[in-house]
């Protein structure tokens, strides 16, 4: 009757392997990160947290393009494993969100010296982090199923254009955030060859834990579902 | 079934349709009218009541920065100008200011003007760019060096 067509063994028996991969890339990285990677001239050590916000930042961002993708997907093809993908992207969007939201305070004090501020960048984050955890919330809203996935795919639809306003928030005027440093507007990446490099691990290393997450995730949501559907 | 699935593509496309018209409206409205601070230009220009708190950002200009202990627990004493290249305005204020906070740099401040025509400063923000950069050779990083 309800068919998923996921290739729940193969991901079983692949997530293992992706949870070993996701912590040895992200002890590479933090080593990296910490001692490898020189200190910045301007801001000395303290500048390190990028190697935390960047990654948690562009995670966000692609956990809620995937419930995007998702929530059209469902209401495209009505098949339940696209609502499952939805919410597992959701709240793991969510955890990196109000994470990065965090990193980014305890990298404000010490160089803006202010824990908080009303800043562009800052506002639309905080949107988006709402928007995401009333995403969740709404979905707590109804038990009928297919009615539930309907309303919180248009939600989820409607709630990524967000996401290109927080990272194109920084370009308005009279701004505090510093500019994109590696996707500049022109010219390459501002930072040194080795700095970029441990980013990109950095990088590497949350995309690797984000899978596995979401996985996991979704494999919970599916044995809800079936549970739902042997029930009634 | 074609009835259904007509429906299901009406609410994708009204969804995508709703996403694009809250996107331009906030991306351009938002852009034009939530100013974060005032450049001096635009404070002359707006014409400030005294008073009236306000946000004014530029670069601290060269040469102006100055910074002395009213007593040795007391708070700091502070002093700079707040310049766009046009106009610049005379900040003062008492209390911690950022540690990247430095000439030739940009500052944001809260606070009002006094009777003097003086910014007084309640809050002093500290603006760094996108650019990291490992130290030249011999170099202290100029966050760990202590303030002139």
């Amino acid at each position: 009757m309800i068919e998923t067509t996921f290739p729940r063994g193969t991901v079983l028996r692949i997530r293992p392997w992706l949870g070993i991969a996701a912590a040895a890339t992200f002890v590479v990285a933090s080593v990296m990160a910490l001692l490898w990677a020189p200190t910045d001239a301007v801001q000395g050590d303290v500048y390190r947290i990028l190697y935390v916000h960047v990654p948690l930042a562009w995670l966000s961002y692609l956990a809620f393009v995937i419930v995007f993708l998702a929530s059209v997907g469902w209401l495209w093809s009505k098949r339940p494993v696209f609502d499952a993908i939805a919410v597992a992207s959701a709240e793991i969007g969510v955890l990196f969100t109000g994470l990065f939201i965090v990193a980014g305070s305890i990298w404000a004090k010490p160089t803006w010296g202010v824990w908080w501020t009303w800043e562009p960048r800052l506002v639309t984050t905080s949107i988006m982090f709402v928007m995401y955890v009333g995403y969740l919330l709404l979905r707590s809203l109804s038990t009928d199923f297919s009615r539930r996935a309907t309303r919180a795919a248009v939600f989820g639809i409607i709630a990524v254009i967000d996401v290109p306003i927080v990272h194109l928030s920084v370009l308005w005027a009279n701004s505090l955030h510093q500019l994109p440093t590696v996707l500049r507007v022109s010219g390459g990446p501002a930072l040194d060859s080795s700095m970029l490099l441990t980013l990109m691990v950095s990088l590497g290393a949350y995309t690797l834990v984000y899978a596995y997450f979401l996985s996991a995730r979704i494999s919970l949501e599916l044995a809800r579902q079936e549970r739902m559907w042997t029930r009634t | 079934m074609l009835e259904r699935l007509g429906s299901r593509r009406l609410l994708i496309l009204a969804a995508l349709g709703l996403a694009v018209i809250v996107g331009t409206v906030a991306a351009t409205n938002l852009a034009d009218s939530a100013v974060y601070y005032l450049t001096p230009s635009e404070v002359y220009a707006r014409t400030v009541q005294r008073g009236q708190t306000v946000r004014l950002g530029g670069l601290v200009k060269t040469g102006s920065l100055s910074l002395k202990p009213v007593s040795f627990h007391g708070p700091n004493e502070f002093e700079f100008v707040i310049t766009d290249g046009n106009a610049e305005v005379r900040v003062i204020g008492q209390g911690a200011i950022p540690g990247l906070l430095r000439e030739g740099a940009g500052a944001v401040v809260e606070g009002s003007f006094a009777a003097d025509a003086r910014f007084v400063a309640t809050q002093v923000i500290a603006k760094h760019d996108e650019v990291y950069r490992a130290p030249s050779p011999g170099a202290t990083p100029e966050h760990r060096t202590s303030f002139p």
